[in-house]
């Protein structure tokens, strides 16, 4: 009848390619490289604080204790992971279009910018009053990221340098804001000095995060919640609708994109602006939920941390919760560092060593399983 | 049918370059196989043959750019190790490369001694002067200030040659170098090559599919078919029909048989050349073509035409073949119905109605199926799922507010998987791990399973094994059978004849002529291919 | 009048110095196609290093070398992450600023560190030049290390094989490695280059310009300098000119509230940046960017 009938699939055409299943051992070895160089990283700290005389083990007691040693401290580790959790959401949006986003410093002070600045205008009932300053950081989130799109889509301009340039223009405009009486300054009382580091008025009680739990030195806000939310909303849009089934098309082979119809610019510069808006509602939440007031260097490295986060997560979009997680827990820690008569700032440096310790183990393993397959398929490389 | 083994004629020359049992395989493939060869000084010698011959990749062994499994090189009779190109440079090997290797926002001569070695300054007077005198004695005029970005194809080959023959080298190797030359620069490029041979006693081997040239400019052929050498003879002797034979040799036959013809040499048939397809009746009252392309212009960033001016129609259940040398505007002609380019001028019918192609989703909504020559380029994304993979651009029918159903895609997917037996461990596989054979495959069931109007195969069973290439092309027939038109973009003949109703030929970004495949003499075919004019057609 | 113009241009060459030296080093790495971003930390590395080590040696000159080592190991670690084991290279240097601010902060709280300076050297008779006199030849001794590196850097990029290797490299990197070109090896010794730089840059802030190391004292002028490579054009005059004008712009935001003139000191910070994104916004397409900065360069599976 027909030729695959009279000759059917010779043998070296029917080999069943399985997905590269490494062999266990490999798995061991990266576990076993996981946990060599994380305790490596603490061990780089380690030495770090015992050549200048302090005590390891006294340190990263109290940063366990004081991330998840108590309800107070559990409550900081919690309310730094929420704005931290929705910046990474954000980042991981823009990578999976292969954009690489990294402003978020910008987004997230220019969106709690125009968040405060309608938050201190509106006179509303608490939920809307809320409400529209989360939606108004969220939208200068993502217009100020989308200023990248658009230098990005029409000049060829790379996404990477603008959005990291944004981010010190946007510091900028903020400051310009907050020393400015007749913007977003302090009221002060007549005659008294200025306040050496400007700041804006707080915001009516209306626009406050509402309280999760609440007890002696501690507030759970709710932007824990509302980020893990955006975050299973995120991991469902990505895996389930037809825009997260085009935008990773997009960001794994543009041409197959824009012939099956889909327009790249079109996609990569949604999927800018949504990583700016989260960015920016991130920027919000910092508002509603903690500081209630913006000034200069508002951001404070959460847009650098979230953004770890989510590479560190990787190709596993809800392996942001937990990254994210970590990285609040560090930040709280560092918070009662100072008790202990050690700067605070050594956690910066553990941060970055964890990201390196989680990173080359993982990026091992990458190259294990490509050429495991190149092997098995018998692709030949030249 | 002269099929023997390399003729050994007796050197007249003394032997510069030789190549002695040398074999490489990639995979399963056989690129070269066992291959003998001796280049005399001053000799322009032609390496002919299809696509997959194996010409290339015997160069680039000579130029250390692959490394053959077996073997030996001698130069002016000594061994030259293999696999490693500085070497092989110093010794007085050069190469042109198909692709070129110049670096575009820079001046020419920035990029002639981008090459060199050993100094820490460059010299720029130097090499400017070099290049002046090396193109004066050549006949090369370039100007050595001039940015290559804003230099014609042609000028860019001269770079690339200049590039080379300052070194002097004993043999030079040019791997199709007038693929993408207009018919005047290619024939100043040989000019350039007879100089070469017969004034400074400098070898050359030209690597080409074109017959006429072939005769036009070599003193010896030879012509090699599945990584073999088939036959060496003299140009004053051969004849492009005689090429021809060789060059295509059982293809040639088979294709040949298709045609019901008896040709000398024959052999038995295999179970892919059965009868011809039949061409169904077209629906009485549907004459409008499927697919129609009404003078296409598309013109590359330096103004070269790339299409000029493309005139083709096909009707439902119609199989029409491109035949053409690889390089002519088939990549093109795919990209324009990939979606990827737009026209510059002309037009885009399907079914009678205008197209809107290089952007939205016009092109796919109107039933248009594509299966790329490169389907890592756009025919799937490795990254994702087979049942993703095969979802791709066909999602309009299952999703509901905006959610892609996860029941009808994977019922899609255990469909298609069953329906064209591709073999994956699941649905859930990335398609990076399923075989050449069955990523191609998960391309023909998408493209297929959506019914279109018009399919755009380019080179559908390029590096396939047989039994994948015939359950291929059958699928292709059975789609023609219900009624798709199918636009068959291909560099291999036998799969042009065994499939298609009617044939065209495209040459330098035209179609040259359109037959009938009854109507098609295979030699005449490989001519118009290989034909320097346009006055064909 | 004309001594507060001295005294603006003196302060502008100065912190122009500071940021050219870096730039320079930038402008080296990313012509070979690495945008650095790490030149940060490199900076800051640098400059803390410098300090300690004139500190514990007594000697600034001792010091400086020790800041330009370890402003060139920073750079080792980008150059050995990103062009040998191909990490991102952004993140590689996302990761190497926040280590970089992270330990030097912490260090500096947990250590004492008497300052050191290095002495003013005024070279006779070009210091006597009106206006510009003062600002181009009286200035702490690694100023003059510009005279050196400008030149060499000139040099490198117009009239070197091996810059001409950088620039194939980073404008058509599969062009460069077939004509035997060794990309990553390249582009980790431009690399190398700019952290050489970048450590100058940081000691000459610390153990030069300031005399003593403050957290975070480099604060952010590695952008600065990227932010001139990109205004510049990738080009070494538009480098040359982008510094000096930021720093022109920085030094007018200390000066003149002094003199009365009041300016909006946001829009003065803010100007490098901006410069540098009009300059990627409105500059024609001969002088964009090196075509593959950025870019992972991997041979193609054929």
């Amino acid at each position: 009848m027909t030729a695959a009938e009279a000759s059917p699939p010779r043998p070296a055409a029917a080999v069943a390619v399985r997905p590269p299943r490494l062999p266990l051992s490999d798995y061991l070895r990266v576990g076993a490289l996981l946990a060599i160089s994380i305790a490596a990283a603490i061990g780089c700290a380690a030495l770090l604080l015992s050549v200048t005389g302090s005590s390891p083990a006294t340190v990263f007691g109290a940063m366990v204790s004081g991330s998840f040693g108590s309800r107070v401290a559990l409550t900081a580790t919690l309310n730094h992971t929420g704005p931290i959790l929705l910046v990474a959401l954000g980042a991981l949006a823009a990578t999976r279009s292969g954009l690489l986003n990294i402003g978020q410093e910008g987004q997230i002070s220019i969106g709690a910018l125009f968040g405060v600045a309608v938050g201190l205008a509106v006179d509303a009932p608490r939920g809307i009053t809320l409400l529209l300053i989360l939606a108004t950081a969220a939208v200068a989130g993502a217009i100020w990221a989308s200023l990248a799109s658009l230098l990005r889509f029409t000049r060829g301009g790379s996404e990477v340098i603008t959005t990291l340039l944004l981010n010190f223009v946007g510091f900028q405009v903020v400051s310009f804001a907050v020393n400015r009486p007749w913007l977003l300054q302090e009221d002060l009382p007549e005659g008294s000095v200025l306040s050496a580091s400007p700041q804006s008025n707080p915001l009516p009680p209306a626009g406050h995060l509402p309280t999760l739990a609440q007890g002696p030195g501690f507030r759970l806000n709710s932007s824990i919640t509302l980020a893990v939310g955006l975050a299973l909303v995120l991991a469902f849009l990505l895996a389930r609708t037809r825009w997260g089934f085009e935008l990773r098309t997009v960001g794994l082979n543009p041409r197959a994109a824009r012939r099956s119809g889909v327009s790249p610019a079109l996609v990569g510069s949604g999927a800018l602006a949504i990583s700016g808006a989260l960015a920016g509602l991130a920027g919000g939440v910092l508002l509603t939920g903690t500081a209630f007031r913006v000034n200069d260097g508002f951001s404070n490295n959460y847009g650098w941390e979230g953004l770890l986060a989510a590479l560190v997560a990787g190709s596993v979009t809800l392996a942001v919760i937990p990254s994210s997680l970590l990285f609040g827990a560090l930040r709280a820690g560092s918070g009662v560092l100072a008790a202990t008569g050690v700067s605070p700032t050594i956690v910066g440096a553990v941060q970055a060593l964890v990201v390196i310790a989680v990173t080359l183990p993982l990026l091992y393993l990458n190259r294990r399983r490509l050429r495991a397959l190149l092997q098995r398929t018998g692709v030949s490389r030249t | 049918m002269s099929g023997g083994p390399a003729s050994t004629t007796a050197a007249r020359r003394e032997v510069v370059l030789g190549l002695r049992s040398v074999s490489k395989r990639f995979g399963r493939v056989v690129a070269c196989d066992d291959v003998s060869l001796d280049i005399g000084a001053g000799e322009i010698r032609g390496l002919l043959g299809q696509n997959g011959a194996g010409k290339s990749t015997l160069m680039k062994i000579v130029a250390g750019f692959v490394r053959p499994e077996s073997g030996e090189l001698t130069i002016h009779g000594k061994t030259l190790g293999f696999g490693d190109p500085v070497v092989a440079a110093e010794r007085g090997i050069a190469m042109v490369h198909q692709h070129f290797s110049l670096v575009g926002p820079m001046p020419v001569w920035k990029n002639v001694t981008l090459s060199d070695r050993g100094h820490t300054r460059v010299d720029r007077s130097g090499v400017s002067r070099q290049i002046t005198e090396v193109g004066r004695r050549y006949g090369l005029d370039v100007d050595p200030d001039a940015i290559v970005d804003d230099l014609s194809v042609g000028e860019r080959q001269r770079v690339e040659l200049l590039k080379c023959l300052r070194r002097q080298p004993d043999v030079l190797i040019l791997d199709e170098p007038t693929s993408v030359l207009t018919r005047e620069e290619s024939t100043a490029l040989f000019r350039v090559l007879r100089r070469l041979a017969r004034e400074r006693g400098q070898s050359v081997v030209l690597i080409s599919h074109e017959l006429d040239e072939m005769l036009e400019v070599t003193d010896r052929v030879t012509v090699l078919r599945d990584g073999r050498v088939v036959s060496t003879v003299e140009s004053a002797e051969a004849s492009a029909d005689s090429l021809a034979h060789e060059m295509l040799g059982q293809d040639f036959a088979v294709s040949a048989e298709v045609l019901g013809l008896s040709v000398e040499g024959s052999h038995a048939s295999r179970a892919r050349t059965h009868a011809p397809p039949r061409r169904r009746a077209a629906p009485a009252g549907h004459d409008v073509p499927v697919l129609e392309l009404a003078d296409i212009k598309v013109t590359s960033a330096e103004g070269h035409a790339l299409l000029d001016g493309v005139n083709l129609e096909i009707a439902a259940g119609e199989i029409l073949g491109v035949a053409g040398v690889a390089g002519n505007g088939q990549e093109e002609l795919t990209g324009l119905l990939s979606n990827l380019i737009g026209p510059d001028s002309g037009e885009v019918r399907v079914e009678g109605r205008p197209i809107r192609t290089g952007r939205g989703r016009q092109l796919g909504r109107a039933g248009v199926g594509v299966i790329p020559a490169d389907r890592h380029d756009s025919g799937c994304v490795l990254e994702m799922t087979v049942a993703e993979n095969l979802a791709l651009g066909s999602l309009d029918g299952m999703v509901r507010w905006g959610v892609v159903r996860q029941q009808q895609l994977h019922e899609l997917g255990r469909r298609l998987v069953a329906d064209f037996r591709i073999i994956t461990s699941s649905l859930g596989a990335p398609l990076r791990s399923l075989s050449g054979g069955n990523q191609q495959r998960v391309v023909l069931a998408r493209e297929l399973a959506r019914k279109p109007c018009v399919l755009v195969a380019a080179e559908p069973t390029q590096g396939l094994d047989i039994g994948a290439r015939g359950y291929i092309w059958d699928r292709l027939r059975e789609a023609a059978a219900t009624g798709t038109g199918i636009l068959l973009i291909s560099s291999d003949l036998a799969e042009i004849m065994a499939l298609s109703h009617r044939v065209a030929v495209i040459n330098r970004g035209r179609i040259i002529g359109t037959m009938p495949r009854a109507d098609v003499d295979t030699a005449e075919l490989g001519r118009m291919m290989g034909a320097r004019t346009h006055d064909r057609g | 009048m004309i001594e507060d113009i001295t005294l603006i241009v003196d302060s502008s060459v100065r912190i122009a110095a500071t940021l050219l030296f870096a730039a320079l080093g930038e402008l080296v790495a990313e012509r070979a196609g690495t945008l650095n971003i790490s030149v940060e930390g490199a900076m800051l590395s640098g400059a803390f290093a410098a300090a300690y080590g004139s500190h514990a040696t007594g000697s600034a000159y001792y010091g400086f070398g020790i800041g330009v080592a370890v402003g060139i190991g920073v750079s080792a670690i980008q150059a050995n992450l990103s062009h040998r084991i191909r990490v991102n290279q952004f993140v590689t240097g996302l990761v190497l600023n926040l280590l970089a601010i992270g330990v030097t902060s912490f260090l500096l709280a947990e250590v004492k560190m008497a300052p050191v300076q290095f002495g003013l050297v005024r070279i006779p008779g070009l210091a006597s030049i009106p206006i510009v006199g003062d600002a181009l030849f009286e200035q702490r001794a690694p100023f003059f290390l510009l005279y050196a590196f400008v030149p060499l850097v000139w040099w490198v990029l117009k009239r070197s094989r091996w810059g001409l290797e950088l620039d194939a490299v980073g404008e058509n990197p599969a062009a460069a490695d077939a004509n035997g070109i060794p990309v990553d090896l390249r582009r980790r010794q431009a690399i190398y280059f700019g952290g050489l730089l970048a450590g100058v840059s940081g000691a000459y802030l610390s153990v030069g310009l300031i005399g003593a190391f403050t957290p975070n004292m480099t604060a952010l002028r590695g952008f600065i300098a990227i932010a001139a490579v990109i205004f510049g054009g990738w080009t070494l005059w538009g480098t040359v000119g982008g510094t000096l004008l930021f720093g022109g712009a920085e030094a007018l935001r200390v000066s003149l509230p002094a003199l009365g003139v009041t300016i909006t000191p946001q829009v003065l910070i803010a100007l490098p940046y901006l410069a540098a994104i009009a300059a990627i916004a409105l500059l024609s397409q001969r002088r964009r960017q090196p075509a593959a900065l950025g870019q992972t360069f991997r041979r193609g599976i054929t």
